[in-house]
C-alpha cells in the first residue's frame, strides 16, 4: 500500500514537472521607457543530464544569481539531454523572443552543428555573455618516453601511425578537434591524426594501461590523476600558464614554441530574436555576478578562469572561432 | 593508513547519529525509487544531486552511495512481480523471478531476491574493504581489445537464452544488433539509421526497449489469455516462507555470482548488466537441470540477484580508487562527488579518509537495513499482484509511461515505446524470444566500439586479438563455452546409438 501512496504522490509531480517544463514563452518585462525588468521565474536549460560540465555551470550561476540577490526572480535549472546539445537548442530555438529562456553552452555549439548534427548553431542564438575559460590538455602515461609536445609532434611527424590520441567527444569534435588544432600548428599532417572516441569513461583508462597513447581532455580531468603520478602533462592549450597547485606546473604549447591556443569558453545565450532590452540586462547582470566574490569562490572551487565578454564582444569572438574551426574540419574531411 | 586503520575511521561516519540517519534515508529513497519500474538508479541519483547542494560531503555521499545501491536492491521487485525490469541490472532477475511469481510464489521469489541481494552487497562490500586499493589495477588492465572479447563471451550466451528455436534466437539478436546501432556512432560522428530525426541522434534508451518488448508485451498477453485471469488468492501471493532446502539451494549460486558480480563490476563499462547475464548462464552451464532454468529456478533468481549487487558495488573500486566512472550511474555519482568539493581520484583515500572509508562502511550498514526494511515489505509488495487484473494492466502502462518520460522528458521516446511494445506483442506471439534482443542490444553496442577502437588503434590489424594474453584468453573461453556443450552432446548421443 505504502508503494502505491508513495508512486502516486511520484505520478503527481511528474505531471507537476511537466506542466511548469511546458509553460509557453511570454515575452513581456519590457517597459515604456525600453528598459527590461523579469516579472517572471526564469527558466536556465542545461543541455544534458545532471552532473555534467554544463550543469554545474548553470547550477552555481543560478544559485549565485539567487543568493546575491544580483537577479531577484527565480532562475530554476532544467536539464535537457540529448543529441550532444541539439534537443535543448531545438527547445530554445522555437522559444523565439522569449527573455525567461537561457542556456548554458560551450564550443560544443559549434561543433555539433558543423559535424551536420544539429541544425542550430551559435548563429542562431542571442549572445548574452561569456563567463569563464577552460582549457585543453594533452596527457600521456606517466612512464612515458615523451617529455614535451615536441618530443609527441616528432615522433607523430616521423611515424604518424604509431601514436593514437583518445577523447571523449566524437570526431570533429572538442577533444579532437582541440588536439589538431595545436598539432597542424607544430606541423602535424592534420589528416593523419589517429583519433578514437570512447564515450563509456575509458579513455582515461586506455591511457593507464598503454592501449593507446596520448588523452585529449580537459584540464580539470587530469589534476587528481597527476597529483598521483600515474600520467603526466605534455601541454595544455592555454595562452599563458594557469594559476593554482598543480596547474601552474603544466606548460603550455606557446612557450613550447607552437603558436596555437584553444579556449573551452563557457557562457550564456537567449533565444533567436530576444529584445535588446533583454540582453541589455542580462549582459549587465552576468557582468555583476562575474566581478562579485562569490562567484570568484565557484571559479576557484572548479579551477575555472575568469573570461567575461559582453554581448557583442562574445559575438565577435564567437565568429572568429566558428571560421577557424570550419578550415579546420574541412582540411580533414570531416566539414560539411 | 591501513585498511583496518580506514575501516576505524569509516565507521566513526557511519555510525554516528548522521551517518546512521543518511544511509537510512539514502536505502529508503533508493529502493522506493527502485521498485518503481522504469525509475533507476541514475534517475534516483539525478533527484538527490539538487537537495545535497550545501550539505556536508561525507554524509550527502553516504546518501547517495545509499540511493544508488538502495535502488539496485530494490529494483528487482518490479522484474518479479510484472516482468517490468526498471534497471538492465535485473533483466535477468525477470527470467525466473517472474515465472516464480506467475506460479503463485511471489512471496517467496521476493524473499529469495532480498537475501540473494543482501549476501551479494555484503560479500562484495567485505572485498571493496580488503581490495580496494591493489584492485585499481584490475579496473584498468582491460583495453578496448579485452573489452571487445568480454563483450564476446557475453553474447554467446545468446545460445543459452534460447528456448527452442536456435535461428528466432539469433534473428532476434540480430536486430538487437540493428537497432543499437540507430544514432551518432561515436567513433565518425556520422548518423546511422537516423533518417534526419534529432530524436533518433542518442539512439534508444535501453529503458525503452526493456519496457516495450517485456512489459508491455506481458500486458499485451496478459489480455489475450483472459482465461489465466482468476489466480486464488492465496496463490497469488504464495508462502514467503524460504525453506532451509531452498537456502541450500541458492548458497552455491550466491557465493559464487558475487564473486564473479564484484569482479564484472571493477571493470568500467561492464557493471551490473552484464554481470547479472553471465552469471544466469554461469549457474545455467554449470547445472544439472539447465532445463528448469526460465521456468521459476530458484538458482536461476538468485545468480543474478546476488551478482548484479555485487557488481553495484564493485563499481565504487574505479570511481573511489581511480575516480574514473564505469557507467552511467557512477558518472552521476562523480558530478555529486564534485558538486559538493570532493574530488575522486587515486588520492581520494590519503586526501579524504572519511570519505572513502565511510561510504565503504556505510554499506555494511546499508545492506543491513535493507535486508531489514524490505522482508516485512514483501506481503504487501506482493499483494500488488491481487489488484483486479484490468486495474493492474492500466498501473503497468502508466508507470512504464512515466518511466520512459522521465529520462529526458520527451514525447517521442513515449511513442517508441509503444512502437517497442508492438514489437514484443509480435515477438511473443510468432515465439522469437525477447531475451537474446536484449542481451545484444547492451552487447552490442559496446562490442562494436571496442572493435573499432581496437581496429584504429592497430591500424587495422586483427592480431591484435590474439596478442596479448588477457583477450585472447577471454576469446577461448568464449569458444569453448559455445562448442563444449555441442560436444559433449554429440558424445552422449553416440553412445545412445552404439548401445
Amino acid at each position: 500500500m505504502k508503494k502505491t501512496i508513495f508512486t502516486s504522490i511520484l505520478a503527481a509531480s511528474a505531471l507537476l514537472f511537466a506542466g511548469c517544463n511546458s509553460e509557453g514563452s511570454t515575452s513581456g518585462g519590457t517597459s515604456e521607457d525600453g528598459t527590461f525588468e523579469p516579472s517572471q521565474n526564469i527558466e536556465m536549460v542545461a543541455p544534458a543530464g545532471a552532473g555534467g560540465g554544463w550543469d554545474t555551470t548553470a547550477r552555481e550561476v543560478a544559485r549565485v544569481f539567487g543568493e546575491t540577490d544580483i537577479i531577484e526572480e527565480n532562475m530554476t535549472v532544467v536539464n535537457k539531454e540529448g543529441g550532444g546539445g541539439a534537443i535543448a537548442w531545438a527547445y530554445i530555438h522555437g522559444k523565439d523572443d522569449s527573455p525567461y529562456n537561457l542556456f548554458v553552452a560551450s564550443p560544443p555549439l559549434m561543433f555539433v552543428p558543423l559535424n551536420g548534427q544539429s541544425e542550430h548553431g551559435h548563429e542562431d542564438f542571442t549572445p548574452l555573455a561569456n563567463m569563464i575559460a577552460d582549457y585543453g590538455a594533452f596527457a600521456v602515461s606517466a612512464d612515458s618516453e615523451w617529455e614535451d609536445l615536441n618530443d609527441l609532434f616528432d615522433q607523430m611527424k616521423a611515424d604518424p601511425e604509431s601514436v593514437t590520441v583518445v577523447g571523449t567527444s566524437a570526431p570533429g569534435s572538442m577533444d579532437h578537434m582541440q588536439f589538431v588544432r595545436i598539432a597542424k600548428a607544430a606541423g602535424v599532417d592534420p589528416t593523419k591524426i589517429k583519433y578514437v572516441s570512447d564515450q563509456d569513461g575509458g579513455a582515461l583508462t586506455s591511457v593507464l594501461n598503454g592501449s593507446v597513447d596520448v588523452f585529449s581532455t580537459g584540464v580539470g580531468e587530469v589534476v587528481e590523476q597527476v597529483r598521483a603520478g600515474n600520467i603526466k602533462v605534455l601541454g595544455i592549450t592555454a595562452e599563458e600558464r594557469m594559476e593554482g597547485e598543480v596547474l601552474s606546473d603544466f606548460p603550455t604549447a606557446i612557450e613550447q614554441g607552437i603558436d596555437e591556443s584553444f579556449i573551452n569558453w563557457r557562457g550564456f545565450f537567449g533565444p533567436p530574436n530576444m529584445d535588446q532590452a533583454a540582453v541589455d540586462y542580462y549582459e549587465a547582470k552576468f557582468k555583476e555576478l562575474s566581478e562579485s566574490e562569490e562567484f570568484a569562490e565557484v571559479r576557484e572551487k572548479y579551477g575555472w578562469n575568469e573570461m567575461y565578454l559582453n554581448s557583442a564582444e562574445y559575438e565577435e569572438f564567437l565568429n572568429t572561432e566558428y571560421e577557424e574551426i570550419e578550415v579546420l574540419l574541412e582540411e580533414i574531411g570531416l566539414g560539411n | 593508513m591501513s585498511a583496518f586503520d580506514g575501516m576505524i575511521t569509516g565507521f566513526q561516519v557511519a555510525l554516528s547519529w548522521e551517518g546512521i540517519l543518511f544511509v537510512l534515508i539514502g536505502v529508503i529513497v533508493g529502493t522506493l525509487i527502485g521498485m518503481m519500474p522504469g525509475l533507476g538508479p541514475i534517475s534516483a541519483i539525478a533527484i538527490m544531486i539538487p537537495i545535497t547542494y550545501g550539505m556536508d560531503p561525507a554524509p550527502a555521499l553516504v546518501m547517495m552511495a545509499g540511493v544508488y545501491y538502495g535502488a539496485v536492491f530494490g529494483g528487482s521487485t518490479s522484474s518479479i512481480l510484472l516482468n517490468a525490469p526498471g534497471i538492465s541490472g535485473t533483466v535477468a532477475t525477470a527470467f525466473d523471478g517472474y515465472p516464480m511469481a506467475q506460479q503463485g510464489k511471489a512471496g517467496k521469489a521476493l524473499a529469495i531476491a532480498a537475501i540473494a541481494s543482501f549476501f551479494g552487497g555484503t560479500v562484495s562490500v567485505i572485498m571493496l574493504m580488503l581490495l580496494a586499493p591493489a584492485l585499481s589495477s584490475v579496473a584498468i588492465s582491460f583495453g578496448p581489445p579485452a573489452y571487445f572479447a568480454l563483450m564476446l563471451m557475453g553474447l554467446t550466451a545468446i545460445s543459452s537464452l534460447s528456448e527452442g528455436s536456435t535461428i528466432k534466437a539469433m534473428i532476434s539478436a540480430v536486430a538487437g544488433v540493428m537497432v543499437v546501432t540507430i544514432g551518432i556512432d561515436p567513433q565518425t560522428g556520422t548518423q546511422r539509421f537516423t533518417f534526419g530525426n534529432i530524436n533518433l541522434l542518442d539512439g534508444f534508451d535501453f529503458l525503452i526497449i526493456a519496457l516495450g518488448l517485456f512489459a508491455l508485451a506481458e500486458v499485451c498477453m496478459l489480455v489475450l489469455n483472459r482465461k489465466n485471469r482468476s489466480l486464488s488468492d492465496d496463490q497469488k501471493l504464495g508462502s514467503l516462507k524460504v525453506t532451509r532446502a531452498d537456502l541450500k539451494e541458492m548458497s552455491g549460486p550466491m557465493t559464487r555470482q558475487s564473486f564473479v558480480g564484484f569482479i564484472l563490476g571493477v571493470l568500467p563499462g561492464a557493471g551490473a548488466t552484464i554481470a547479472s547475464f553471465i552469471s544466469y548462464i554461469f549457474e545455467k552451464r554449470i547445472s544439472k537441470n539447465p532445463e528448469e532454468f526460465g521456468k521459476g529456478s530458484i538458482k536461476g533468481l538468485a545468480a543474478p540477484e546476488s551478482s548484479n549487487n555485487a557488481a553495484t558495488s564493485g563499481a565504487f573500486v574505479p570511481l573511489l580508487s581511480l575516480g574514473i566512472p564505469g557507467s552511467g550511474t557512477t558518472a552521476v555519482m562523480l558530478g555529486a562527488f564534485l558538486v559538493l568539493g570532493v574530488q575522486p581520484g587515486p588520492l581520494l583515500m590519503s586526501d579524504r579518509p572519511e570519505i572513502f572509508w565511510g561510504i565503504i562502511a556505510s554499506m555494511y550498514l546499508g545492506n543491513i537495513f535493507l535486508l531489514v526494511l524490505n522482508l516485512p515489505l514483501i506481503p504487501y509488495l506482493a499483494k500488488i499482484l491481487s489488484i483486479p487484473r484490468p486495474l493492474l494492466i492500466s498501473l503497468v502502462i502508466m508507470f512504464s509511461l512515466i518511466g520512459v518520460y522521465s529520462i529526458s522528458f520527451n514525447v517521442f521516446d513515449l511513442y517508441m515505446l509503444l512502437v517497442f511494445g508492438a514489437l514484443g506483442f509480435a515477438m511473443r506471439v510468432f515465439s522469437f524470444p525477447a531475451p537474446p534482443f536484449i542481451l545484444a542490444f547492451i552487447l552490442g553496442g559496446m562490442m562494436e566500439q571496442a572493435f573499432r577502437q581496437s581496429m584504429t588503434i592497430s591500424n587495422g590489424n586483427l592480431a591484435i586479438f590474439v596478442n596479448s594474453p588477457l583477450p585472447l584468453s577471454l576469446i577461448l573461453i568464449a569458444f569453448l563455452s559455445l562448442v563444449i556443450p555441442g560436444l559433449l552432446k554429440w558424445r552422449s548421443r553416440r553412445k545412445l546409438a552404439k548401445m
